[in-house]
């Protein structure tokens, strides 16, 4: 049993295309159903990037073409052209590289774990995740572990606000409890209020719409002041992060300076995620602790992480050779073992059998004679099948299962190994 | 032996400090750990060959030799705490390499007995204090430098391995602060316990280079400390000051070996 897999992605097809293969999860149980009635594995993965069907049964092809009928009776016409398609190595490789993040839009995201192991998880529960996708998709897992642990593929920040309270440990270090103002309580305000507070830092927020404010503090346990307090603010504020409409900058050197002298010189970091500015341009540097970055310091910040993360992910997908090098082995043992298992029970039987006949024409013999020609027959088996043992036991140093395996069957006449359960375990 | 011994710990140090600088430009995950084997290992034989030695005299410190190699085993000691401490392995890549340096001139040995003029039951205190607190403002010197070699990237905005690796600047500055803090009580404590046995003649001061610089040294780390609690100084300029008091006390530490450097140098 080998697994397939029929999808499509954000590299492969466009917006439009992706949003007609986003299905609901009522949507992905029916479509695990239908494929387990089929006799089939599977695993649906839908996410805003990618639609994908991990699939495996008795013969490949077939597994191949039900996963791809499925996508296409759902995305139409449209997505037919966008599909592509992995068997054997290369599907398994395609489910560890996407696991690990390595195929997502933004390198080494981390949501893409958690969704790929909710679609296991769903299968699971539909009763569609079998013996072979199963281990697979527990092996992806292993596999995603490693390179999280192993490398910084998901270390450095790649968003705007997350990059701010990144930018923010590198002067202050820990940020538990650290005083933090977050100014505009819009899409990049909400984050970085979201982002400071994973943080643990003491987030306050103002805004000019205090409802607002009021709202996102709530949800992520800040407290809220009057706009009109801003400068006030940076006297017991260590970092501010600001993100309004403003046409003019709220932040200037004017109301910096002054405010460094109240704070003793502690430091006091201004991250102005804002376009027009919020933080004046003279303001970095304007007195000793001040420091101001803005929207393009910020890029170049996202940029050395994103290269970073490049390096990483070499080192990355190194570790998915190996684990899927390791998985293809793990399969290859798996699936000569019953040959082998079928060769040395018949043997055994065999000689059990002619031992059995010889010590009838032999009553004269002693106990002890008799258990030395059985022992005879069982030596004679051993050293026969020491050899093709130890070949069957024996891996492709590519990692694909031994032919040896058929060979063996088809010469000692064994018979195949009983098919697992139609989307059953095994 | 305590030759050998000593040498041992300086390639212990050497590789240790390898492994961090190489940590620091290409991070790895056995290198902090096997710097900080090598790091005790190398300080518990250098404890070992520092103390025998001493066990030979008597317990009672001779030459500038011994003073450095005391020194080098108080900063790789500080390093090996501070990284335990604050979990920055980064730091011991600028630490370790001065405790090595500083042990260089120890290695070299030297010989001959303490002048009777400064002999007192107290020399023993006295020296080892003195020297506990060069060693901590030479940490304290060699962590303001890397706290300037990071503001100016968070300064100059310079994104790259040097802003993502080093320690945060406010952790810098209070482990500036904290050994400052060790190092003023050691220098106060050399200044009163030396009181006690100049020239033999009791308490008072004889304004000799090398008591002259331990008081200017004494009196920097002092405002320096003041200045810091009164008036919140903090960062660049107590980073440039503290290298400055380092430069003052080393002066000092010198001075007190004048009469050996002057007659030939170290044995």
């Amino acid at each position: 049993m080998e697994v397939v897999c029929a999808g499509l992605s954000y590299r492969s097809a466009p917006l439009e295309v992706r949003e007609r293969l986003a299905l609901s999860g009522e949507a992905q149980d029916l479509l695990l159903g239908q494929l387990r009635d089929q006799g089939l594995e599977a695993v649906v993965l839908c996410t805003c990037n990618r639609a994908e069907i991990y699939a495996a049964g008795p013969a490949a092809a077939e597994a191949l073409e039900a996963a791809r009928a499925a996508l296409c009776e759902r995305g139409g016409a449209q997505a037919q052209p966008h599909l592509y398609e992995h068997g054997g190595e290369a599907a398994v490789l395609h489910l560890f590289r996407v696991c690990c993040s390595l195929d997502s839009m933004v390198l080494g995201e981390a949501q893409i774990f958690g969704q790929v192991k909710d679609a296991y998880e769903r299968a699971q529960a539909a009763g569609s995740a079998g013996g072979e996708l199963s281990r697979a998709c527990q092996a992806a897992f292993a596999c995603a572990k490693r390179a999280r642990t192993e490398t910084g593929i998901g270390r450095a920040a790649t968003s705007m606000a997350s990059a701010a309270v990144d930018l923010s440990r590198r002067i202050f270090g820990d940020l538990h409890g650290r005083p933090a103002l977050v100014v505009g309580a819009g899409e990049i305000g909400e984050l970085a209020a979201r982002h400071l507070s994973q943080a643990r830092c003491k987030v306050v927020i103002a805004n000019r719409t205090r409802e607002r404010a009021e709202a996102l503090a709530a949800q992520v346990g800040a407290a809220v002041r009057p706009f009109e307090e801003l400068h006030a603010l940076l006297h017991s504020v260590d970092l501010v992060v600001s993100s309004t409409a403003s046409p003019a900058p709220l932040f200037t050197r004017e109301n910096v300076v002054p405010a460094m002298k109240a704070r003793r010189h502690r430091p006091l970091l201004l991250v102005d995620l804002a376009v027009p500015r919020d933080v004046a341009p003279g303001v970095h540097g304007s007195a000793e602790g001040v420091y101001a970055y803005d929207v393009d310091d910020i890029r170049q910040v996202i940029d050395e992480n994103v290269a970073a993360r490049a390096n990483e992910a070499a080192k990355a997908e190194q570790i998915v050779a190996e684990e899927v090098a390791r998985y293809v082995r793990a399969r290859a043992v798996r699936d000569g073992v019953p040959v082998l298992a079928q060769l040395r029970q018949r043997a055994e039987q065999i000689a059990r059998a002619e031992a059995e006949r010889t010590l009838q024409h032999l009553p004269e013999l002693s106990e002890k004679q008799r258990k030395s020609v059985e022992a005879m027959g069982m030596a004679i088996v051993n050293k026969l099948l020491h050899q093709p043992t130890a070949k069957l036991r024996a891996l492709d140093p590519s990692g694909q299962p031994s032919p040896l395996a058929d060979a063996a069957a088809e010469l000692f006449g064994l018979e195949e190994a009983p098919p697992k359960a139609a989307g059953g375990k095994s | 032996m305590t030759y050998q011994l000593q040498t041992l710990a300086l390639h212990a140090y050497l590789s240790a400090a390898l492994i961090l600088l190489w940590h620091l430009v290409r991070p790895f995950r056995p290198g902090p750990p096997l710097a900080r084997v090598l790091g005790v290992g190398g300080a518990l034989l250098h404890g070992a060959g520092l103390g025998a030695r001493l066990w030979e005299q008597g317990g009672e410190p001779v030459g500038l030799a011994q003073a450095c190699s005391s020194v080098s085993l108080a900063v790789v000691v500080i390093s090996l705490v501070v990284e335990l401490r604050y979990r920055q392995p980064v730091l011991g890549a600028f630490l370790l390499p001065l405790g090595t340096a500083v042990l260089v001139p120890g290695l070299m040995g030297d010989s001959g007995a303490v002048p009777a003029s400064v002999k007192a039951p107290i020399l023993p205190l006295h020296v080892t204090v003195a020297l506990l607190g060069l060693a901590a403002v030479a940490a304290a010197a060699g962590v303001a430098l890397v706290y300037l070699l990071m503001e100016r990237q968070v300064k100059l905005k310079h994104f790259g391995i040097l802003f993502s690796r080093l320690p945060p600047l406010q952790v810098l500055d209070e482990l500036n602060r904290r050994l400052v803090v060790w190092g003023f009580v050691a220098i106060s404590l050399t200044v009163i316990s030396g009181a006690f046995f100049v020239r033999g003649s009791g308490p008072g001061l004889s304004w000799s280079p090398k008591e002259v610089a331990t008081l200017a040294a004494w009196a920097m780390f002092g405002a320096l400390l003041m200045a810091r609690l009164l008036a919140g100084w903090r960062g660049r300029r107590v980073a440039l000051l503290t290298v400055a008091g380092f430069g003052v006390l080393l002066v000092s530490f010198f001075s007190a070996f004048e009469p050996v450097l002057r007659s030939g140098g170290v044995h």
